[in-house]
């Protein structure tokens, strides 16, 4: 991870202006760089745990490499699998504190 | 299973490996082990318990060089030439694109905020040891950084904390055959009387298993009936019994009780001195194995306990549960001081009780500052469980849940959690789930040496031998000064695998997807056949807080009987599924016949 080894040039820094971030995007930067996406994730974490999400996607995992076999099953096949039913299955409750955080985090920055 | 493929003394042997795929192999032959320790200086660590991420310098965005995305949840960095990619498939993988575009060799590569490996070729997680070992040596350091007082750190790999001393000694009671030699044959002739002629008296009745004999109630004491069937038929401690280990005829308590001189030296009071449970525990044993079959009084063992227990000495009702550490505690007792042992509990060699009852629990408190985690290790005799919290509190949660389609198998596991039937295992994933101590409890921080909040997190060393757990089924509010049952229904398996909460397991996830041994794997390489336990007897109560009664249902040769005080009957299982559960008692499985099996095959 060091320049000795073949690193790929660094943009030129016409390539950025090039580039505009989009206005989600500098919001995700803002959040990164203040580590309030830290703490998001956590929240949410914890949130997914307490209301048994995490739970029940484990065992939609578990009844889909049982049924597929254990050695015929990727990562990349169970975040495909999962990834829609684990999206629709979120509470609203969780939702609507997270957009809260993000809202009032928002109003607080000043973007 | 994994044990065919590795050698016995490899820290590893309980896991199990996932196969290696030739592009890391590849590249750790290329590169050697050194090839991860560059990636090492960009491991961080987010204080409280976090976890590890890959960024070059700590405030680093990461964002993929082909689409210049930063949102995406799955940023790959090669660990050849750092090119961070994104991995979205089924749409793109950039991360596939730049391993193929770049000679070989840039296959692997490393998730940026997981600190995982991943294969862009074979599109699938790969592990290595030394690279996981890296990742938890970062994050052990992060949460006691700059600490001196390193005295009881949670999980330090490279200087583990020293574990309890009996770990180290054997956890199963083993088989051990033994034929009787010429003198012994003689000796046992001799001095016993052959049953058999009891037994063919029973007629219709000598289809039920041996030793099922019903117990009469003696006033308000089917607590104690209920308990001493689960004990009479707990595999190892009826073995101990039958096979003569206590004597009551030959006990040193009762020798010494008999001695007045003794006693006055013991300064215990000649009553106190001459009750030794144990004894009366052999008694009962073979009077219940007499083979006569008519309810049994256990009066004399009743008197006893009452001796034992004073406090507890009526005819009221009392709690099973209460009853059966008492008893525990009678038998360990009676060994302690005659052995003049010291009292330790989880050192499951002291005494019977213990050595069928006893584990360990670990409970790990870790600072939610500076993420200095502090565990202590104690031994118990049975794990307690709160009931899952009912409907109210997560009522809008299930409301969410319901809204999902239903279709296919997975989601008929859904419809059922729907319903939020309490389970066993759901109590046990509550026990050992990581708990936020409120701001009311905080925890002295030995790093920051103030009080902080912190995180609380139970799980099991030591399994014993017979694990039973007890549900707390009755509530005692302080503030509305009250008592009351819950009578709610809970699901319990009749096959158990408590795999999932022993501590190697919570740590293990507590550190993410690492190939590492982590507390107590490499003490045993049996772990996993020896985690596999088994319904045998299931207490249970109807009624209510102050009036009710105790019924146990016992699994003898995977048949269940119910025993009803006085009365044995046959039941079917569906009976003992619909059972309100009280007490749970699990044997581990495989317990003596891997020694005999072991035995045939050398």
């Amino acid at each position: 991870m060091r320049a000795s080894i073949n690193r790929p040039p660094t943009p030129e820094p016409e390539d950025d202006r090039e580039h505009q971030p989009t206005f989600q995007e500098s919001i995700n930067i803002k959040l990164i760089e203040s580590g309030e996406k830290e703490r998001l994730k956590e929240l949410l974490r914890e949130r997914l745990i307490e209301c048994g999400w995490k739970d029940e996607m484990k065992a939609l995992c578990r009844a889909y490499v049982r049924k597929k076999g254990r050695n015929n099953v990727s990562v990349d096949d169970l975040v495909q699998v999962i990834t829609p039913k684990g999206r629709a299955s979120v509470p609203d409750s969780v939702k609507a504190e997270l957009l809260q955080r993000i809202r009032s985090f928002l109003g607080s920055t000043a973007i | 299973m994994s044990s065919n493929f590795h050698h016995p003394n490899l820290p590893f042997t309980s896991q199990i490996f996932p196969p290696s795929c030739p592009h890391l192999a590849d590249f750790r032959s290329r590169n050697g082990s050194k090839s991860f320790r560059l990636l090492q200086d960009c491991l961080r660590v987010k204080p409280p318990g976090g976890r590890a991420a890959i960024r070059r310098d700590p405030n680093e965005v990461p964002r993929c060089s082909s689409c210049g995305d930063s949102a995406r949840p799955r940023l790959y960095a090669c660990v050849t030439c750092a090119a961070v990619s994104c991995h979205a498939p089924p749409s793109h993988s950039h991360a596939a694109a730049h391993a193929e575009s770049m000679p070989t060799g840039h296959e692997i590569a490393v998730d940026v905020d997981r600190a995982e490996l991943f294969c862009c070729a074979c599109r699938d997680q790969v592990y290595d040891r030394d690279f996981d070992a890296a990742v938890v040596l970062a994050q052990t350091t992060a949460s006691t950084l700059g600490g001196n007082a390193v005295s009881s750190s949670g999980v330090s790999p490279s200087q583990p904390s020293l574990p309890p001393e009996n770990l180290r000694k054997r956890r199963r009671v083993d088989y051990q055959p033994w034929m009787p030699d010429l003198r012994e044959r003689v000796l046992v002739g001799a001095n016993s009387s052959p049953l058999d002629c009891v037994n063919s008296n029973l007629g219709s009745e000598s289809e039920l298993p041996w030793g099922l004999r019903g117990l009469n109630n003696l006033g308000n004491t089917c607590f104690m009936n209920s308990v001493l069937q689960a004990l009479l038929h707990t595999p190892p401690l009826r073995n101990f019994f039958l096979s003569d280990r206590h004597n009551r005829y030959f006990c040193q308590r009762n020798v010494n009780g008999s001695n007045v001189s003794s006693n006055v030296n013991d300064g215990n009071g000649s009553k106190n001195s001459r009750i030794c449970l144990a004894c009366d525990l052999d008694a009962m044993f073979s009077a219940v194995f007499s083979g006569d079959r008519t309810p049994y009084s256990p009066a004399k063992f009743l008197f006893s306990w009452w001796q034992h227990a004073a406090n507890l000495a009526s005819y009221e009702q009392q709690d099973a549960h209460e009853f059966f550490i008492s008893i525990l505690e009678g038998i360990h007792e009676k060994v302690d001081k005659d052995r003049r042992k010291p009292y330790s509990q989880g050192n499951g060699d002291c005494c019977i009780a213990h050595r069928v009852f006893s584990g360990i629990l670990r409970s790990d408190v870790m600072c939610m500052a500076c993420g200095f985690t502090s565990t202590t290790y104690d031994p118990c005799v049975d794990i307690s469980l709160d009931l899952e919290p009912n409907l109210g509190g997560s009522a809008k949660m299930a409301a969410a849940r319901s809204n999902l389609p239903c279709n296919g198998e997975a989601d008929c596991m859904n419809s059922s959690q729907n319903q939020r039937l309490s389970s066993l295992v759901g109590c046990l994933d509550q026990f050992t789930r990581p708990e936020k101590l409120g701001s009311d409890q905080k925890f002295f921080c030995q790093q920051c040496q103030v009080r902080q909040e912190s995180l609380k997190q139970m799980s099991i060393r030591k399994l014993p031998l017979v694990s039973c757990f007890h549900i707390k089924r009755f509530e005692h509010s302080s503030v509305r000064k009250m008592s009351r049952k819950v009578d709610r229904y809970l699901q319990f398996p009749f096959s158990l695998d408590m795999a999932p909460y022993l501590s190697s397991s919570i740590l293990r996830s507590r550190f993410g997807n690492r190939i590492f041994p982590f507390d107590g794997d490499e003490l045993d390489g049996c772990n996993e056949m020896s985690s596999e336990f088994e319904l045998f007897a299931v207490i249970t109560h109807k009624g209510k807080l102050d009036a009710g009664h105790y019924v146990t249902y016992l699994r003898l040769s995977n048949q269940w009987y119910k025993c009803d005080d006085a009365w044995i009957t046959q039941v079917n299982e569906n009976i003992v599924r619909a059972a309100q559960g009280y007490m749970m008692f699990y044997v581990q499985k495989m317990l003596y016949y891997k020694a005999s099996e072991k035995q045939s095959a050398s």
